[in-house]
């Protein structure tokens, strides 16, 4: 007997809905974006922070820098004392000409273009391959000390480490999650608290509506239902602008990463899936919100 | 069709709106019921909707008993009962065709069948022309029209009136009153509540008469007079009620239908 409502009258009836008070919907969809967009950010850096740490931690590497003019047995005689230790994986020898060419695979063509070969950096150094275990764990304390210790060895101009950037970026990393989880909790009750209000103010300035529709017999989903679609076109919408503001924000980071860092991304700086997660995301929580707010005032 | 059986009800504050009232309607009867103002008459119209449940009896509508009717299953009686009001109860946000498809939309008939039967209704009732119009642009008279479109569009086994003509001038409220007769002379039952008595007189129709919550006269029909006479196709145009799948829908509902014959 009853085959349920016709979409295209739940949906213009949500529109109407909509337009009832244009407003606060705007706002409800703009705390929505808000939310989604802050998330979607915080997605991005943890997943490009996850990113940058796997592959540092793969190629974790000690690059002990040598005097130009550093003699053939001082060279030996520090690769003997990095030998002794523990935690050292493999050590290889790179000339001048070997670094040059690898800063070569490093650097963007774009900036390679026109360039003199002698401009490319490039300088005699040991390369130490710290074992992966180790610097998984993150236990570095003692590399680094000796690190230090290296410094004052003749021959050897500078020692850079990668493991200290690799925990400040832990380190940074861990307070962007953490405050960015926060944010992201208060902005999402603050985006439901909104969808809740605006569905709340629909119910009330539909009253007669609702009793009419009850009274020639609809059911209380029937009644329901365009509620619920303009909590989801609300959140609908704010995940539609904060598609747009994220993928602005994401050419912007891209063009960063590639002009002032001048550094070759090889993936992709948007976490896989994230457009379809804010698509659904997005009318679910109107949907949630909505449906608490329909819950509690609509009473057929 | 309509059965009451010692039915009462109290109002919470302790109010008698009806006390054990006892009466019924058959099917295809037009019934005025009337009495001065708080006899009743609308808490009885009330207690059919399911707008509110009795205090104590049985109420049966097309042989089911309503007074064991499970909430989920009202919408579904309230299809097969259309309501009018003195107010009209229009939706003003909604055009006339959107106001009167309502009852369709409800049941989850397809837009194209929603159209044709709500056009046929309003050329009948001579409202194409304000198919798109709102309610606040319309006359009391068109106004009331439209409501009594929304109540017959889903072909309801019963009409059910509360003060029809109330917020009409007399002249309206004869038009108003001349489509409910042909309403009902297609065999549907019609209860009109109205205490306006130069309608009640002039038709000569079987009337209750409510006082005090109580069924205090019962007057039935005078034969020969207006009822008897053939309907006039002129008066609402061709079919108000045109028979379709939505009869079959009801037929459905009230199963045993039978057992209240007579």
């Amino acid at each position: 007997m009853s085959r349920g409502a016709r979409p295209t009258y739940v949906v213009a009836q949500a529109w109407q809905l909509v337009r009832g008070s244009p407003w606060l919907a705007a706002v409800s969809s703009l705390t929505v974006a808000l939310t989604l967009t802050l998330i979607g950010l915080l997605a991005m850096v943890l997943f490009n922070a996850n990113h940058l740490m796997r592959e540092l931690g793969r190629n974790l590497t000690l690059s002990v820098y040598l005097a130009e003019s550093a003699p053939v047995d001082h060279v030996a005689s520090v690769r003997k004392q990095l030998e002794g230790k523990a935690g050292i994986k493999r050590i290889r020898t790179l000339s001048r000409e070997e670094d040059r060419a690898r800063n070569r695979r490093l650097l963007s063509p774009e900036l390679l273009q026109g360039l003199d070969e002698a401009a490319i950096p490039g300088q005699p150094m040991l390369e130490v391959e710290i074992d992966a275990e180790l610097a998984s764990r993150g236990d570095v304390d003692e590399l680094v000390a000796w690190t230090k210790q290296l410094k004052g060895v003749d021959s050897v101009e500078d020692v850079e480490f990668g493991a200290e950037k690799l925990r400040l970026l832990f380190a940074l990393v861990e307070i962007a999650r953490t405050i960015g989880l926060v944010l992201a909790v208060v902005l999402l009750a603050s985006a439901m608290f909104f969808v809740f209000t605006t569905i709340r103010l629909a119910v009330f300035s539909r009253k007669d509506e609702i009793e009419v529709l009850s009274l020639v017999g609809a059911t209380p989903g029937f009644i329901r239902l365009p509620f619920l679609v303009e909590g989801a076109l609300q959140g609908l919408l704010g995940a539609a602008i904060a598609a747009g503001l994220l993928g602005l924000l994401h050419l912007e980071l891209r063009s960063l990463v590639r002009d002032v860092y001048m550094l070759n991304v090889a993936w992709s700086l948007l976490p896989p899936g994230m457009v379809a997660w804010l698509v659904v995301g997005g009318p679910a929580v109107g949907l949630v919100a909505s449906a608490l707010s329909v819950g509690r005032y609509l009473k057929v | 069709m309509i059965q009451l059986y010692h039915v009462s009800k109290r109002y919470p504050n302790g109010t008698d709106a009806l006390v054990d009232v006892t009466l019924r309607v058959r099917e295809g009867e037009f019934v005025f019921l009337t009495g001065p103002s708080g006899a009743g008459k609308s808490t009885m119209l009330r207690l059919l909707m399911v707008m509110e449940r009795a205090t104590d009896g049985q109420i049966l509508i097309g042989g089911r008993n309503i007074h064991a009717l499970r909430d989920a299953s009202v919408p579904f009686l309230r299809r097969n009962i259309g309501m009018i009001f003195q107010d009209f109860r229009l939706i003003p946000r909604r055009s006339v065709f959107d106001n009167i498809a309502i009852s369709l939309e409800i049941m989850g008939m397809g837009g194209r069948e929603i159209g044709r039967r709500v056009n046929q209704l309003l050329e009948g009732l001579r409202l194409i022309h304000r198919a798109g119009s709102y309610p606040g642009d319309l006359s009391a008279g068109e106004q009331q029209r439209v409501a009594i479109a929304r109540a017959l569009v889903n072909e309801p086994a019963i009409l059910l009136a509360d003060e029809p003509t109330g917020n009409l001038d007399p002249e309206l409220g004869q038009e108003i009153l001349q489509l409910l007769l042909d309403v009902g002379r297609r065999g549907t039952t019609v209860v009109v509540a109205t205490h306006d008595h130069t309608l009640i007189d002039r038709y000569g129709l079987r009337t209750i008469v409510l006082t005090r919550g109580q069924v205090s006269e019962d007057r039935p029909r005078v034969v020969g007079r207006v009822w008897d006479r053939p309907p006039s196709a002129a008066e609402v145009g061709p079919a108000v009620a045109p028979p379709g799948a939505v009869a079959d829908a009801q037929a459905a509902f009230f199963a045993d239908d039978g057992a209240e014959a007579p």
